[in-house]
């Protein structure tokens, strides 16, 4: 029987008690989850037949809610939906040569929560605003060529679109220097996607000490009192999907 | 996602959900070759490519464009050369049924092609 392995958790010297949590969360596909443990780490993981094993968005789902059982009531890792092993001696070797990796990445995480951002605005509003700043610069496109024919138009035209790409990315770039600085006070890890299409402009998440949530919504609501064309999406508390680093040593 | 995981939200979620729909229609293209399809696979692999290098040369015309490196006769040849190259492409999209998003390709932890 195949073993789906769920996080990595750190069991500080207690075994047992991470045992006690697994089993009283169910696995997916109604299976039974347990823990494996080697010394100050134990990891969950349940029993199942690779026959059974279908990726399908309902098993996904349940696979999170696993995850986000175990990380309500344990400091975790995530583990990658669909890792699926031959054997438990595996997982045991599999923690045995990345002990200390993952050490250090429970260290990181330990009391904290991952938390989502997306800044959404109105791409034709706002996108309009910068347009008029972009041609009203003094160094204009027209300077490039006096001629006014089809295709120098349109290679002009390509230019002044590249202008305004560009004045985006710089406006999106000043947005998350003034994010970072609102948020300051609570010093969080954060990493940005920019421009993930044209309306979601940023994409963030932040690893936040889980005393600091209250104070994290209110620097923001703060930020959104100072952008009313922007608006924001904050979800969470999230398992630390976002800042697991951790090159798996295979041999 | 279950609204409970929802802390802070000042846009309706119909639109949350829209834009992010988009964004994952996008993320899950893939080049789709099956025995019965591969010739439409093949297209969209090669269409793919042709459009990558298209967009490269676009974006080095501009660069050069801005650098004022070159004359007026030189920026209308280019002109109508890239203007002539795109519309090459509508045509193939066109014959294909292809569309601007099947020309772009997830490359995992890269991000997106184009």
């Amino acid at each position: 029987m195949e073993k789906i392995i769920y996080a990595i958790i750190a069991n500080k010297g207690n075994p047992p008690q991470v045992n006690e949590i697994a089993q009283n969360i169910r696995g997916i596909t109604g299976s039974n989850l347990y823990a494996l443990n080697f010394e100050n780490i134990s990891v969950a993981v349940s029993d199942i037949p690779a026959s059974k094993f279908i990726v399908s968005k309902e098993l996904a789902l349940d696979f999170a809610r696993v995850i986000e059982e175990l990380s309500q009531q344990s400091t975790l890792l995530p583990i990658r939906f669909g890792t699926v092993v031959k054997s438990d001696e595996i997982i045991i070797q599999l923690i045995t040569d990345n002990y200390t990796p993952f050490l250090n990445n429970l260290a990181k995480v330990e009391n904290k929560h991952e938390f989502g951002m997306k800044v959404i605005w109105d791409y034709d509003k706002c996108s309009e605003k910068i347009r008029a700043k972009v041609e009203s610069e003094e160094y204009t496109i027209s300077s490039f060529s006096s001629k006014s024919t089809i295709h120098t138009n349109y290679l002009l035209e390509k230019v002044k679109k590249h202008r305004l790409e560009d004045a985006l990315l710089k406006h999106v770039e000043q947005l998350i220097e003034e994010i970072t600085w609102h948020l300051t006070q609570i010093n969080p890890e954060g990493k940005f996607k920019k421009m993930l299409s044209k309306s979601i402009i940023l994409d963030g998440v932040f690893l936040i000490e889980k005393t600091k949530k209250d104070e994290f919504i209110r620097a923001i609501e703060a930020l959104k009192l100072l952008h009313d064309d922007l608006n924001f999406l904050i979800t969470g508390p999230w398992p630390p999907y976002s800042f697991v680093e951790i090159a798996i040593d295979k041999d | 996602m279950s609204e409970n995981k929802i802390l802070l939200n000042s846009v309706p979620v119909d639109e949350v959900k829209e834009a992010i729909e988009k964004i994952e229609n996008a993320v899950t293209s893939r080049i789709n070759a099956t025995p019965d399809n591969a010739d439409h696979g093949l297209a969209q692999l090669v269409l793919t490519l042709i459009e990558l290098i298209r967009k490269l040369v676009e974006k080095q015309a501009i660069r050069r464009v801005e650098g004022g490196s070159l004359s007026e006769e030189e920026i209308e040849r280019l002109g109508e050369t890239l203007m002539k190259l795109e519309n090459k492409m509508e045509e193939l999209k066109k014959i294909f049924n292809l569309t601007d998003e099947d020309l772009n390709l997830n490359l995992g932890p890269l991000g997106d092609l184009m």
